[in-house]
């Protein structure tokens, strides 16, 4: 008995540790940083920007915290906003990636600092297709692309248009595996491509504020009926991997030959040997998969306002951006001029002429519930 | 807990009720907890479900939530491999869990403890771990297919991604649970009425059935009850090793409230989730109630 009620204690003990709230205040100079991202961001903001940052402005520190999602950033903007209601220390200053519009009316409460009117420095570098609000700035982007295993499939035969995919996943059945689409953004923008081309090809189609029920029903209708067609012939006749990096994983242990993958994911698989070197990448040519850059706010009444501008101008040099395409395999936010003349001939074949993208907010939300409930569950898969 | 209980009823009367202000003391701090943490949000839950504000700022009981739950296909499905999983699961638990602790409870020496150091370990594995390990090992082109490979045979049929994952992943989880409260049961059987049986020529299913069960089934109860509630509710493992439909309520409810952006739907669920809980906890209740009263 003895053992065991040690056992059972020392497991008590242990829990009751992790169970103990933290309490933690904002430092002076201690930047309180909020990421919805991947890890490969957090790893590339641990390993090169903080140690960077820090050596060149001795006093500051950055403190790098994971917020899980975007749904966690924007509960974190929210207490901002009650903080600034109540004149307390929001204890956040710099989200890597967020929405200026999200948590609606954070702009209007002063939470979110004028980035174009915050007097940065290389602040006209920035890609003007890139801006979407003067409250956000874009530093990074990266795209959707289709990872392919080269030993399988030739890259002159690679599919170069959706047609052509189609034709390849009905082909070649079990070896095509996206993730559903609320649970990482290739799996999401993948099935938002499929949108596009139930609809016209047009990503001008949809915008943030025309969503409406009969409009959504009718265009996401289109886009189930395909992605319906093709799901009896995906991976495990129409399963779905449940993440970017499970995606990954199937495709690293060859159980499928194609899947849709962030850029920068996979550059850096391949890199680290996560994915072998004869990976190949292909982007289809008649509308481009959706990809986006990732834009960064600074809280107003964060403790370290000044500091946290700082860090952006910071993420706009040519160090940074330089590093954001080298280390992240990402692309830059400044407009190409402003990259080095070798690494601008290095990664041609990724720069790419137009991002499409697809606007959040209600449509998000609709996209998320429909999928689940037209296209998941409409196969048999006992067979 | 058994010996719990019994320790409780031997303390003499007269120092039971000296020390009863202490111990009502020591009980306030969990029951205030429990209070704070699970009942309030609970009512909290279903007054704001079924006492529901309308565009107009007017709020009336209103419980189309519900009735949407109860006529959603999708709704139903996702709650009805929640108790398939719940079922399967528990009985699984029971086929595996009791002939060990049987095996515990009735022999000595030094393997025995290495085979209960080995039914513990799930216990300290985080089910996030588990979970990756387990693609790895019974994912496809996994582990276990590079060994069938090897000998020449067939890959397996993965469960990844199909119902099945999520069972493997929760009963291998819950192995410790079950195998301690059904030893700690099976230490109130006494040697000797074993002994007493075998003596008159009861062979070992008889002693098993007429002897051993009558005195564990209580515990069998508690078992099942307390990892009937862990596996209805589970998320990490349903999430990473499930099918994406249906889901089970888990996983469900945490991608109605983020992903689908619509709290009284994931609120909905939560109350349905718990009203079937509370069977179960009933259950326990009930047996823990029996066992007292003895």
């Amino acid at each position: 008995m003895k053992r065991r009620t040690f056992m059972m204690s020392a497991a008590g003990a242990a829990a009751g540790l992790a169970l103990a709230p933290r309490m933690s205040f904002a430092a002076k100079g201690q930047i309180d940083w909020y990421t919805s991202s991947d890890t490969n961001i957090l790893d590339f903001w641990t390993n090169i920007v903080k140690p960077a940052f820090e050596a060149a402005n001795p006093g500051l520190k950055l403190n790098l915290v994971d917020a899980g999602d975007g749904a966690g950033i924007i509960a974190i903007g929210e207490r901002a906003i009650a903080a600034k209601q109540t004149n307390a220390d929001p204890q956040a200053d710099f989200f890597e990636s967020a929405d200026a519009l999200l948590p609606a009316g954070a702009i209007k409460a002063g939470v979110y600092t004028n980035i174009k009117a915050a007097g940065l420095s290389n602040y006209s570098k920035v890609n003007p297709l890139a801006i979407e609000s003067e409250y956000s700035l874009p530093y990074r982007g990266s795209q959707v692309l289709l990872a392919y295993d080269t030993t399988k499939l030739k890259p002159a035969d690679a599919p170069k248009t959706w047609d052509a995919l189609v034709t390849w996943i009905k082909a070649n059945p079990g070896q095509f595996v996206y993730n559903r689409p609320d649970k990482g953004g290739s799996g999401g923008n993948f099935v938002r491509r499929a949108i596009h081309q139930a609809n016209g090809l047009d990503p001008k189609a949809f915008k943030v504020d025309n969503y409406t029920p009969e409009f959504g029903e009718e265009a996401l209708g289109k886009a189930w009926k395909l992605l319906a067609d093709i799901a009896p012939h995906l991976y495990d006749k129409g399963a779905y991997s449940s993440g970017n990096t499970q995606s990954l994983q199937l495709l690293s242990q060859g159980v499928v030959t194609m899947i849709p993958v962030w850029s920068d994911q996979v550059l850096q698989a391949i890199e680290q040997g996560v994915l072998p070197a004869e990976t190949g990448l292909v982007q289809l040519q008649d509308l481009a998969l959706c990809g986006g850059f990732t834009r960064s706010v600074v809280i107003e009444n964060g403790a370290n306002r000044e500091a946290s501008l700082k860090l952006a101008d910071f993420m706009l040099s040519e160090e940074m951006q330089s590093a954001i395409l080298t280390e992240l395999g990402g692309f830059p936010g400044v407009s190409w001029d402003h990259v080095s003349e070798d690494l601008r001939k290095k990664f041609a074949d990724i720069i790419p002429k137009t991002i499409p993208t697809f606007p959040g907010g209600k449509w998000e939300a609709a996209i998320n519930d429909g999928w689940y409930r037209h296209v998941a569950p409409n196969v048999d898969r006992k067979s | 807990m058994s010996e719990f209980v019994e320790r409780a009823v031997s303390v003499p009367a007269e120092t039971a009720a000296g020390r009863r202000p202490i111990g009502l003391l020591l009980v306030a701090i969990p029951v205030f907890l429990v209070i704070w943490l699970v009942i309030w949000p609970a009512i909290n839950a279903i007054s704001r479900t079924i006492w529901r504000t309308d565009a107009d700022g007017n709020s009336s009981f209103d419980l189309s939530s519900y009735a949407f739950f109860f006529s959603d296909r999708y709704s139903l499905d996702n709650l009805a491999i929640t108790l398939w999983t719940t079922l399967v699961c528990a009985v699984l638990l029971l086929v595996i869990c009791l002939p060990i602790a049987l095996y515990l409870r009735f022999s000595h020496g030094r393997l025995p403890a290495y085979v209960q150091a080995l039914a513990i370990l799930p216990m300290f594995v985080p089910s996030i771990i588990l979970a990756f390990a387990f693609i790895r090992v019974l994912g496809p082109n996994g582990m276990v297919d590079i060994l069938l490979n090897a000998v020449g045979l067939p890959k397996i049929r993965t469960p990844y991604l199909t119902p099945w994952g999520p069972v493997i992943g929760l009963v291998w989880d819950n192995i410790p649970l079950t195998v301690l409260i059904l030893l700690s049961g099976l230490g109130s059987v006494a040697n000797q009425s074993i002994e007493a049986a075998r003596d008159v020529g009861a062979n070992t299913l008889r002693v098993f059935w007429h002897i051993i069960l009558p005195r564990i089934s209580n515990s069998i109860l508690v078992a099942l009850s307390f990892s009937v509630l862990g596996i209805f509710s589970s998320f990490t493992l349903p999430y990473l090793l499930g099918p994406a439909s249906p889901e089970m309520l888990g996983p469900f409810m945490q991608r109605t409230l983020r992903d689908v952006q619509d709290p009284i739907g994931a609120m909905t669920q939560a109350v349905v989730a718990f009203g079937f809980c509370i069977l179960f906890g009933l259950f326990y209740v009930r047996s823990v109630a029996k066992n007292r009263g003895k």
